[in-house]
């Protein structure tokens, strides 16, 4: 019953982005400005799927901040979680996107990529992967790089998922930034071998993007062609 | 201004005529059904071999022109099976030189997603092209095509056809217009328990795959499971679209391969796209599956901007990835 007031309360407060994922609300926690990032479930999924997923994503995000902030990571600071509401309260991060930032100044937005680089690092050294570091995920607030939405992390070292980080960052760059991506992604890398080893993320991410249907250079059973 | 363009890169050999006001004049299709297992390249292509004639003969009196009126011959050169792909390159090399006509090559992919724009008048979207041998999302951004986002192992039609052939519900694998998974997820529930896996932009199916098998086997009862495995694929893709949609800010989205189709995914599609306020048309069914149309269409567009290439030049590029063309016409395409 009381958690119903409290969606209730947040439905009221003011909507600053509905995402892909979610719907994220700017208001007031404990005095302090907040985000409420409340997972919808999706309607275009079995409601048990989208419900099962909201849950799960919401939950995941929590702990994965917390562990985030804890290895120094400059992502937002978790203030509350309910599960069954699939909603998250934390901080409320002012600034600009990348992606807003790419768009305007290509040189801080190269300086920036790494960065990026640098926090993915830290997250992959934490055992996180982020999951959709794309240039609309990191924040430039105060001179400073932020990360976040953690809604598609996990807790992982397998090579794979952390190479899968790099493969996207790229991915995004190039297919948002296109006249810019090439400095953004060595940029990136550069920021990404300053915390710790990187050839053989940068390895498999290649090899990720090779993977990819139809790539000419793709590696066959017969060698490189 | 009049185009013939010939589609062969995997299992229609296909015949389209198309004029300068992208109006269709003709649309041959010769499709090879197998009677049992997949699409093999070593059966496809003799039969494409045998159908080439008549598919043309029958594409000219559909249009009631003669092969001289053709002004040019657009062809796919792929991405798509080798040696489909060669009967079709063939066929377009010898009416090139024999009648000394400009030679336009095509990539397969941009011609969905053109046909897509051409028959719903959505004129910029983001793209999701779905079908046996490609899942991508895709939009135009600086001159060129751009994969958003793309499935990390196996495309979302092999899937299907794939998990079908395995419980031995195809070939054939499309009945009276829907595919056999869509037949057999008819009264089925949805299972807990399989994976849904989205990696930021990408999909992946093989673990899916999998464990829907593993679920047959089992016991699980075959409707629940073809309910579901449908239900997650397809809300997999539709999640990394309306990603793509939220990166890319664009306002429309267009649902284009041979799974387009499927009723149930452009209903989740259309539901996705009305949740952030972008206009969705679907494709018109003729038009999702492969067909020379779409082939013709992005050749006229082709040759207008001057796309040509000799006959002696024209072979096939089994992975021509669709981010290597250039599309300059972009913007005033459909006209």
């Amino acid at each position: 019953m009381e958690l119903g007031l409290l969606a209730e309360a947040v439905r009221g407060f003011r909507l600053i982005k509905r995402g892909a994922e979610s719907e994220v609300r700017l208001g007031a926690f404990l005095g302090l400005p907040a985000i409420y990032k409340h997972r919808l479930p999706k309607p275009y999924m079995h409601p048990r799927l989208a419900q099962v997923l909201a849950r799960q994503r919401s939950v995941r995000e929590a702990k994965i901040i917390l562990k985030a902030r804890a290895a120094r990571v400059p992502a937002p600071r978790l203030y509350a979680i309910f599960p069954t509401l699939s909603l998250i309260v934390m901080e409320y991060i002012e600034g600009e996107t990348l992606k807003e930032v790419a768009e305007r100044e290509r040189g801080l937005a190269v300086s920036l990529a790494h960065e990026a680089g640098r926090i993915v690092a830290m997250l992959h050294e934490a055992g996180i992967a982020h999951g959709d570091p794309t240039t609309s995920n990191f924040i430039f607030s105060h001179g400073e790089l932020r990360v976040i939405d953690f809604g598609l992390s996990d807790f992982t070292a397998d090579i794979e998922d952390l190479a899968v980080d790099v493969h996207l960052f790229r991915r995004a760059v190039e297919s948002a930034h296109a006249h810019i991506a090439k400095d953004m992604y060595s940029s990136f890398l550069k920021g990404y071998a300053s915390v710790r080893e990187a050839d053989a993320v940068i390895r498999r991410a290649e090899e990720i993007r090779l993977r990819g249907r139809y790539v000419e250079e793709r590696r066959t059973v017969w060698g490189r062609r | 201004m009049i185009v013939l363009g010939i589609e062969s890169t995997a299992h229609t050999f296909g015949i389209g005529i198309v004029d300068e006001r992208l109006r269709v004049l003709a649309d041959v299709r010769k499709q090879y059904a197998p009677k049992s297992g997949g699409i093999l390249p070593r059966e496809v292509a003799p039969f494409f071999s045998r159908s080439a004639a008549q598919a043309l003969r029958e594409a000219l009196e559909e249009a009631r022109i003669s092969v001289r009126e053709v002004d040019a011959v657009a062809v796919a050169l792929g991405p798509g099976m080798g040696p489909q792909l060669r009967v079709g390159a063939s066929v377009a090399r010898a009416l090139a030189s024999h009648y000394a006509k400009p030679l336009v090559p095509v990539n397969h992919a941009v011609a969905h997603i053109e046909v897509a724009r051409w028959s719903t008048g959505l004129k910029d979207p983001i793209a999701l092209y779905v079908a046996g041998g490609n899942t991508a999302v895709i939009s135009y951004a600086e001159e060129r095509y751009r994969v958003f986002g793309e499935t990390l192992d196996i495309p979302l039609g092999n899937l299907l056809d794939t998990f079908a052939r395995e419980v031995g519900i195809a070939p054939p694998y499309v009945k009276g217009g829907k595919h056999a998974v869509d037949i057999c997820a008819e009264g089925g529930d949805f299972l807990e328990g399989m994976p849904y896996v989205v990696k930021g932009q990408d999909s992946s199916f093989s673990g899916l795959l999998t464990a829907a098998l593993r679920m047959v086997e089992r016991g699980a009862r075959l409707s629940d499971v073809c309910f579901t495995l449908r239900e997650i694929a397809y809300s997999s893709v539709v999640e990394v679209l309306e990603r793509g949609l939220a990166l890319t800010g664009k306002r429309e989205v267009v649902l284009t391969g041979g799974v387009a189709a499927s009723s149930l995914l452009n209903e989740k599609i259309s539901l996705m796209a009305s949740l952030h306020g972008a206009a969705f048309r679907p494709i018109p069914r003729e038009y999702s599956g492969d067909n020379g149309v779409m082939i013709a269409l992005t050749g006229v567009a082709a040759l207008k901007w001057g796309q040509t290439v000799s006959p002696s030049e024209a072979l096939v590029r089994q992975r021509w990835r669709i981010d290597q063309v250039k599309i300059p016409w972009y913007y005033e395409f459909p006209w």
